[in-house]
């Protein structure tokens, strides 16, 4: 188990503000966050490269805070690839070997395991400034896991690859977390790599880990409107909330109200996924509490689906597919009810940050 | 302006190449081959060629750790250390050489030096002194460069391979940086060659004892020997010429200035 406690470094305009993270062995976490949240200062931290002003690091029931980079077995893959251009692809994944004092024969053995592990074999001559994206990926991969780290660092390490070679990528990579059960910690902004892989994810901001836990969990429940705001999770309302029974209604600054199953009293802010907004031309009953009408301020085509922007007091995005907007003839102006359940609204209570 | 941009640029051409031509061809090549087996400019050759090789050596020894330190760390006072060594490179070689003997001339260090046997004023092991001097900042500037082009990550993985600081250096940076660090140690080698201001001030011009290539040009040119000073003049125009090709071959992204 990686725990790391409390730690604090500052690095240029980058800073790592009294982190604390728990990371079970075999679990894939990532972190997400926007750039300049200090992510990759986090990552190199625990991989050794700088030293924390104030905290601790534990791996397992050593305490590795000031242990050298290369006593940590750590490895790090990042964005870029890093691979070493003075060497082939065989001496890049060696490389790790070489510093260790194993016999040749070894070695080779290890390098041919671990290509064709990542079906890289054909490119061992090749030197890395003639490989592709992906190929570069795989190298960079077998590099850092020939040495079987016991954890392994992956700083945005798709984000250079196209749409396909990502997906290959993430498939591979969670092939190989199944295949060497190392315990795996990647940054990233991309969503879809967190609801590929992750078992559980932290949002990073500002140097600090503003939430922990089960992918499904942060993003179903943000703890905070930025948080919601930066998962994308379509409509942030902010009101106040009274008791309305077993559930509560929120009533926004203009007067609009709407319920919600929670039972957070005071300012609030509610978030509701685009999706979980139905839209009909006449009102329908339903088990749904919300019902509201309202007027289409804006269509906003995007691939398969359409955003639909609708006044109904304040501005609620509905997410639907190009069909179901055509045969509802909906265009600026167009009168809709918008249908939500009092149970879809997630309800997170304003702190006086905020 | 495209006419009379090309036009300058020819004519420019012209005037250098015949300029150097002019010197090469002087004297008629029989005159040249003797020249060239004269005891005086062999002794200058072989000087030249001991002082320049060791005082690149020694540069590239000290300008490796001081260009890495500039390339890699932050430490307090350095802008001001950047300046002071680089420093020379827009000073005046005689400045530089007078400089230099005043320090070894005139200081109890100097003193303490010539004592212990390493005497520097007018002697051999002052023209290295002199060439190295002059030449560090060049050495010291190109690797910098060539340091900081080096994305430090390679080092941070090459670190969690198994490497020590020494190690991810040697293994990783150094042999990324080969191009600049050959370019720099030719750079470095050819001014060495030709170094005249500093090596005279401070080991004089003695003939067959300080006579480099430039000061045996310098002291036949004096003496009335034409042919001699043309020789030593042809020798050092080709190492430029070499010196050109090498830079333009191992790297045509170092920047000499």
């Amino acid at each position: 188990m990686l725990r790391i406690e409390s730690l604090s470094i500052t690095l240029g305009e980058f800073s790592v503000c009294n982190v604390l993270l728990e990371i079970q062995p075999g679990e894939y976490f990532i972190i997400l966050g926007p750039t300049g949240a200090g992510k990759t200062v986090l990552l190199e931290t625990i991989a050794g490269i700088h030293m924390p002003e104030s905290g601790r690091i534990l791996l397992g029931d050593n305490e590795i805070t000031s242990t050298e980079p290369r006593l940590r077995n750590i490895g790090m893959v990042y964005q870029d690839y890093m691979l070493f251009p003075h060497l082939t692809v065989e001496d890049n994944i060696a490389f790790g070997l070489r510093q260790r004092k194993n016999s040749p024969d070894n070695h080779y053995a290890l390098v041919e395991e671990m290509c064709s592990l990542l079906e890289i074999s054909h490119l061992m001559k090749r030197y890395p400034g003639t490989l592709s994206g992906g190929e570069q990926q795989r190298v960079a991969l077998a590099r850092a896991l020939v040495i079987k780290p016991e954890i392994l660092l992956l700083d945005e390490p798709m984000s250079a690859l196209d749409g396909r070679t990502r997906e290959r990528m993430r498939v591979e990579l969670s092939r190989i977390r199944k295949l060497t059960g190392t315990t795996i910690i990647q940054i990233t902004h991309h969503f879809d790599d967190v609801f590929a892989l992750a078992d559980r994810i932290a949002i990073m901001r500002e140097g600090r880990i503003i939430q922990t836990g089960e992918t499904s969990e942060v993003f179903l429940h943000p703890s905070d409107t930025f948080i919601a705001e930066f998962l994308g999770i379509g409509n942030i309302i902010r009101g106040t909330s009274s008791n309305a029974g077993n559930i509560i209604q929120i009533t926004t600054r203009n007067g609009t109200a709407f319920f919600a199953a929670s039972d957070v009293i005071g300012d609030v802010v509610a978030t509701l996924h685009a999706e979980d907004v139905i839209l009909s031309t006449a009102p329908f009953s339903s088990s749904a509490r919300n019902s509201v009408l309202g007027t289409v301020t804006e269509v906003i085509p995007s691939g398969s689906t359409v955003r639909v922007i609708l006044d109904v007091g304040f501005l609620l995005t509905a997410l639907l597919t190009r069909e179901s907007c055509r045969e509802l003839y909906l265009e600026p102006g167009s009168r809709v009810y918008a249908t939500f359940k009092a149970s879809a609204v997630h309800v997170i209570p304003v702190t006086s940050q905020q | 302006m495209r006419k009379i941009s090309l036009a300058v640029t020819l004519i420019l051409f012209f005037i250098i190449s015949a300029t150097l031509l002019g010197l090469i061809l002087y004297s008629p090549l029989p005159v040249l081959g003797q020249s060239l087996t004269n005891p005086e400019i062999q002794f200058a050759i072989l000087l030249s060629l001991v002082t320049s090789v060791i005082s690149t050596i020694i540069c590239i020894a000290i300008a490796i750790p001081v260009a890495y330190a500039l390339a890699r760390y932050q430490f307090f006072g350095k802008r001001i250390a950047t300046l002071a060594l680089t420093l020379p490179l827009t000073l005046p070689p005689l400045v530089a050489g007078i400089a230099l003997l005043l320090f070894f001339g005139t200081t109890a260090w100097g003193r303490a030096l010539d004592q212990a046997g390493f005497a520097v004023i007018f002697t051999p092991l002052g023209i290295i002194v002199a060439e190295v001097f002059v030449n560090i900042p060049y050495m010291i500037r190109i690797l910098r460069s060539a340091f900081s082009s080096i994305n430090p990550r390679y080092e941070y993985v090459a670190k969690t391979l198994g490497c020590t600081d020494t190690g991810a250096f040697l293994q990783v940076t150094l042999p990324m940086a080969r191009h600049g660090l050959l370019a720099g140690a030719v750079i470095t080698w050819s001014k060495a060659m030709g170094e005249f201001g500093a090596v005279l001030m401070v080991a004089g011009a003695t003939t067959m004892r300080t006579e480099t290539l430039p000061i045996a040009l310098y002291l036949n040119i004096s003496t009335g020997d034409l042919n001699l000073a043309v020789a030593a003049a042809t020798i050092l125009i080709l190492i430029s010429l070499i010196t050109l090709c090498a830079v333009e071959y191992f790297d045509r992204g170092v920047h000499v200035f």
